[in-house]
């Protein structure tokens, strides 16, 4: 009877190959894995063709998926290796630590919502470095002359080509690390240990001769020193459980390395990846990667550039002593001779190579909740590969397969997977789509969550979207919903969404929220057939929010400051554009009535009041002398200088052409501005400046040269009233003269 | 003492080469004086095994050290690029002086450096009485070097011609220096290598063509990372300095090397050490180098105008020296330093008085 205890790191391409070899020379009869033992049944798929690391086990509560742990795995895990051995012995394998089902329960359940807590290993004993705490690692690594505990245990464990005694010095170093007792009681990592001792026991029991353990080196001496069972049963004894689920996931390398914060993870992912393929690399396979990576970036880089980094990194190597150049001498040649010195192009590689983007895969057939099945089958059937690098889809809605994907991602992002990220399109028309679509693994844990809304996904994304429409109160964050529920076409919640809508636009006192809500949804049922849409359903609420605005906003436009002003000013530009484009007459009516009825109160604010005027004029219900008699009382010399201006630059947003053109309007727009008073001209320049800023250039300009001109003075002419007609009347014949007319008929006439 | 007034590394630390090369056991490649494991060590620094204490020449990344040590190594020469008084051509004197023993093989690339300055150059008096013959022949630093199997510098690389400049890419890649005048060549023999510095701040330089660049391998020496590995290197050199130069002045204290690598780093940083203040950045360059030689130039004042020791008012005049390169532009961003930043500090009202009388 023969126990192997195997101290490995977790995701160590060394510890991997190790752990390898010695299984093959020792042959046990079961292996015992560090991990969950609800994942037991689901270890059988280890082998399967389409079961391709990077992958996870996910293990997560039934009753709250958001409490979850993943035990990732690449193909260069020592853990995979074993499992992998064990299944194509086949021997039994098991997983030893102590069940989730307990760990779950020890941790507080006030927290159970902190974010995916990842499977830890070496960390214990890296991770803190609280003073008075046990010695680390990295105190090892120090003491070794290392600078990095990393680094260090790379060059004793990682990179070497023996086998039994790695074992042996690896629990060796962590007896001496244990050695010195640990202050604080801590629990779950107690009860871990004794768990697997009792697996371990469990094992023997059975008969099997010849067991091989395989943990995190942290735990070796915990494993080989067994205690008294009774001990270890005390511990365990009335554990709390919960109900648990596990499955396999896909996982990325982004998400193996540090740089994602996740534990135990690893800074280079894609180089391991690269060593456990090619173990007898000197650096010219890496290097090819490299030069090869640069040409696709348009980089000249050649053969012999790459002889060089090669080269340098193999007396880089021998410099500091070491058998073989690894990352680090790989990394500092490359920056040497292929980058010259810049290192802007290292973190092209740091991201395409050490970290590369690598996504796991898993078989159809595992047991999935069935709302992943469903996410997964449309995936496959609309072509839409999760991929760990963002890839970006134009979409062209007129056609049916892009419309699908449309309402695909639609869906998914209505029930929080923001798997696809909408991007402005470029070009005009709005049948068309641009999402970059970017895979995180983190998303099946919200796909599981969200599965106790529905087992498929258009299903579950209707539940969703109720349950939040119900459960909002506020007509903005509905109408957001339902803007959104459009194009994502959940009829079912769009239903409840519009009956919402509707119930809260009546209670709402909040015009500018229904304001707000009211240009989208416009919109929609203007251009909703792009999507076959049920336009209908929306215009029969846009009347009854319209309906709503028009009346309330003559009273919402009064006693309010000037930024209020300017931003009830952009929304009713918004909604005069609605309206523009739904053509309806019975709206429009409406619409201008209030708009009049804003622009002829003393009350409203005076910048909304102009605007309104212009409006009005825009809508040829305020013509000529009308419009010249509502402008001359805007600014005459009672009104306070401030308001006046502020009148102006709501009157002239947008465009200066009307005053161009219309001669009326210049003149009485000139002959006010003539007249002031330079004490207030002064006052009132910056907001003079402010409304003609908005005006372009050309019209700038052109407004400029009629002002230096004069312009037409019509108005103004009227000013001049004690004309004596003897005098003129002698002075015609002269003026006629000069005109070149005959004076003889001019002066009959006259 | 020795009447020199700059001895040559190789003299000057005569005698850590000597220990170094005792203590060595490494494998030192063809013509190299030590194995490269102590080269690096010449330049950082370390205490040998002997309780011997090798002084750093070199303050800063290791890494970088041994990346210049292990291209020498390799057949690729060695380019040390960067900003105006990073060390460039201090690592390079002192690396060919661990690696040949001898650092004077140098060429100072300059706008005339011709190529006979580089190749090989003729003795036009014999060439007329004898006509071509290797006795005519001049040789110049890069020539020697190879038949020597030694370190040759070009400084300034960059400021050389291009036509010129490519003369160098057969020398590198052949290892050879055709004599077509005589139907000859010199050969390199092991050990030769060339080390050459340029930086990338001045205008008008010739930009190395990719054939040449080929076949340098770039080392990029930066400015000190943090303000105490500034002040070492000051104080070091300063020290060193002072040896060589036999100032009477006492050794200068640490605060008023602090106060200068301060106003430097902040004035090259365009922000105060707090992080809080911006400021206007002067053009002059403000390396560490200049700073050193403020400080140089301040004990000498010390030691023949003062008391002695170190003063504000001896660095006052050094310090506006070094910043105002520009009499119009560079004096309104100095005066307006020295109003913002300078007066506000409590313990800097002996610098601000001394700056502002000058």
């Amino acid at each position: 009877m023969a126990i192997h205890i195997l101290g490995i790191r977790h995701h160590g391409p060394g510890s991997a190959r190790n752990v390898q070899r010695f299984l093959q020379s020792v042959k046990p009869d079961i292996v015992l894995v560090e991990g969950p033992p609800e994942a037991d049944p689901i270890l059988k798929w280890v082998g399967h063709a389409e079961l391709k690391p990077p992958v996870a086990i996910l293990c997560y509560r039934q009753d709250a998926p958001q409490q979850s742990v993943f035990y990732p795995f690449a193909e260069f895990s020592p853990e995979w290796q074993a499992i992998l051995y064990a299944q194509t012995q086949p021997i039994p394998v098991r997983f030893i630590d102590l069940p989730i089902s307990h760990q779950f329960a020890l941790e507080s359940p006030a927290e159970p919502a902190q974010p995916s807590r990842q499977a830890e290993s070496l960390e214990s004993a890296v991770a803190d470095n609280n003073p008075g705490r046990r010695p680390t690692v990295a105190d090892l690594a120090t003491a070794a002359g290392f600078d990095n505990h990393e680094k260090w245990w790379e060059h004793m464990f990682e990179n070497r080509s023996s086998n039994e005694p790695v074992f042996d010095a690896v629990a060796e170093a962590m007896q001496a690390l244990r050695e010195v007792p640990q202050p604080e009681e801590d629990r779950p990592e107690k009860c871990r240990e004794a768990y697997m001792r009792r697996s371990i026991r469990q094992a023997e029991r059975e008969m099997f001769q010849n067991i091989a353990v395989i943990c995190g080196a942290w735990h070796a001496p915990a494993l080989s020193n067994m205690p008294p069972r009774k001990e270890d049963d005390e511990l365990l004894k009335n554990l709390p459980k919960v109900k648990t689920d596990t499955t396999w996931i896909p996982w990325t390398y982004q998400r193996l390395s540090f740089a994602s914060g996740y534990g135990a993870g690893i800074s280079s992912p894609g180089w391991y990846d690269h060593i456990w393929h090619y173990p007898e690399d000197n650096g010219i396979r890496w290097m090819a990667r490299v030069a090869n990576l640069f040409r696709d970036q348009q980089m000249d880089t050649s053969v012999a550039h790459v002889m060089e980094a090669v080269r340098l990194a193999g007396a880089l190597a021998a410099l500091r002593g070491l058998p073989k150049a690894g990352l680090e001498e790989l990394n500092e040649a490359t920056l040497s001779v292929l980058c010259n010195g810049e290192d802007i192009l290292l973190s092209l590689i740091q991201k395409k190579l050490i970290v590369s983007d690598r996504i796991g895969e898993t078989p159809t057939e595992i047991p999935k909740p069935p709302l992943q099945m469903d996410i997964e089958k449309l995936q496959k059937k609309l072509r839409l590969p999760p991929a760990a690098d963002w890839k970006d889809y134009t979409l062209d809605l007129r056609k049916d397969t892009d419309l699908e994907r449309s309402i695909f991602l639609h869906r998914l992002q209505m029930i929080g997977i923001n798997w696809g990220q909408q991007q402005t399109a470029s070009g005009k028309g709005t049948f068309k789509e641009q999402w970059r679509l970017q895979w995180d693994p983190g998303f099946s844990i919200d796909i599981i969550e969200k599965g106790s809304y529905g087992n498929t996904l258009e299903e579950a994304s209707n539940a969703f979207v109720i349950r939040q429409a119900e459960a909002s109160t506020s007509l903005g964050e509905v109408t957001q919903l339902l803007e959104n529920a459009l194009p994502a076409e959940l009829s079912r919640a769009i239903d409840t969404l519009i009956l919402r809508v509707n119930n809260l636009a009546a209670a709402s006192g909040d015009i500018l929220q229904l304001m707000k809500a009211l240009p989208s949804l416009a919109g929609i049922s203007r251009y909703g057939n792009v999507r076959k849409t049920d336009a209908e359903q929306v215009l029969s609420i846009v009347d009854s929010m319209v309906t709503r605005i028009c009346i309330s906003l003559p009273a919402a436009s009064t006693g309010i400051d000037e930024e209020a002003a300017a931003n009830l000013k952009n929304l009713i530009t918004a909604i005069n554009e609605s309206l523009n484009i739904l053509q309806d007459q019975l709206l429009t009516q409406q619409w201008q009535q209030s708009i009049s009825a804003i622009a002829h109160s003393t009350q409203s604010a005076p910048l909304i009041a102009g605007y309104c005027t212009r409006l009005l004029s825009d809508h040829q219900l305020l013509t000529g002398q009308d419009l010249v008699k509502v402008f001359y009382y805007a600014m005459s010399t009672s009104t306070a200088p401030a308001d006046a201006a502020a009148w102006l630059e709501g009157f002239l947003t947008g465009s200066g052409s009307l005053l161009l053109v219309d001669e009326d309007l210049w003149g009485v727009v000139n002959s006010w501005m003539g007249g002031l008073e330079p004490a207030t001209f002064t006052d009132i320049l910056p907001l003079l400046r402010r409304s003609f800023s908005h005006l372009s250039p050309p019209e700038r300009r052109r407004l400029g040269e009629k002002a230096r001109t004069g312009g037409g003075s019509a108005i103004l002419a009227t000013s001049e009233t004690d004309i004596d007609p003897a005098r003129g009347r002698m002075g015609i014949p002269v003026v006629l003269q000069l005109l070149g007319l005959n004076p003889k008929i001019s002066v009959k006439n006259g | 003492m020795s009447t020199i007034l700059r001895q040559h590394a190789e003299q000057l630390y005569a005698l850590e080469l000597e220990e170094l090369r005792k203590q060595d056991s490494g494998q030192r490649p063809p013509s190299w004086k030590l194995s490269p494991q102590s080269v690096v060590d010449y330049l950082v620094g370390k205490k040998l095994k002997n309780g011997f204490e090798v002084s750093p020449k070199y303050i800063g990344n290791k890494r970088l050290m041994e990346i210049a040590v292990a291209t020498l190594t390799t057949d690729r020469a060695l380019l040390l690029y960067g900003l105006p008084g990073t060390a460039k051509s201090w690592v390079s004197e002192h690396l060919s002086a661990a690696i040949s023993g001898d650092s004077t093989m140098i060429i100072q690339g300059t706008a005339g450096t011709s190529e006979e300055a580089i190749r090989y150059g003729w003795n036009y008096a014999r060439l007329l009485a004898e006509g071509p013959s290797e006795k005519a022949l001049v040789e110049t630093p890069v020539m020697r070097a190879m038949k020597d199997g030694k370190i040759a510098r070009i400084e300034e690389l960059t400021r050389i011609g291009a036509d010129v400049q490519d003369t160098l890419i057969t020398i590198l890649s052949e290892k050879t220096l055709p004599i077509p005048e005589l139907n000859t060549e010199v050969q390199a023999v092991k050990g030769f290598n060339v080390i050459a510095t340029a930086n990338n701040r001045d205008k008008g330089v010739n930009e190395l063509s990719s054939a040449l660049k080929r076949r340098f391998n770039t080392v990029i020496l930066p400015v000190p990372d943090s303000i105490e590995e500034e002040i070492d290197i000051v104080r070091r050199r300063v020290e060193s300095y002072e040896k060589a130069m036999e100032l009477p002045a006492e050794p200068p204290a640490l605060q008023e090397i602090r106060r200068i690598v301060t106003i430097f780093r902040e004035l090259r940083n365009g922000v105060t050490q707090d992080g809080k203040t911006k400021i206007k950045v002067p053009g002059a360059t403000l390396s560490t180098a200049e700073a050193i030689s403020v400080v140089n130039n301040g004990l000498a004042m010390a030691a023949y105008f003062g008391d002695g020791t170190l003063k504000a008012a001896d660095i006052a005049a050094g310090i506006i020296g070094a910043v105002v390169k520009d009499p119009v532009q560079d004096a309104i961003v100095w005066k307006e330093y020295l109003e913002t930043v300078v007066k506000t500090r409590d313990d800097w009202k002996d610098i601000y008085r001394a700056c502002r009388d000058l």
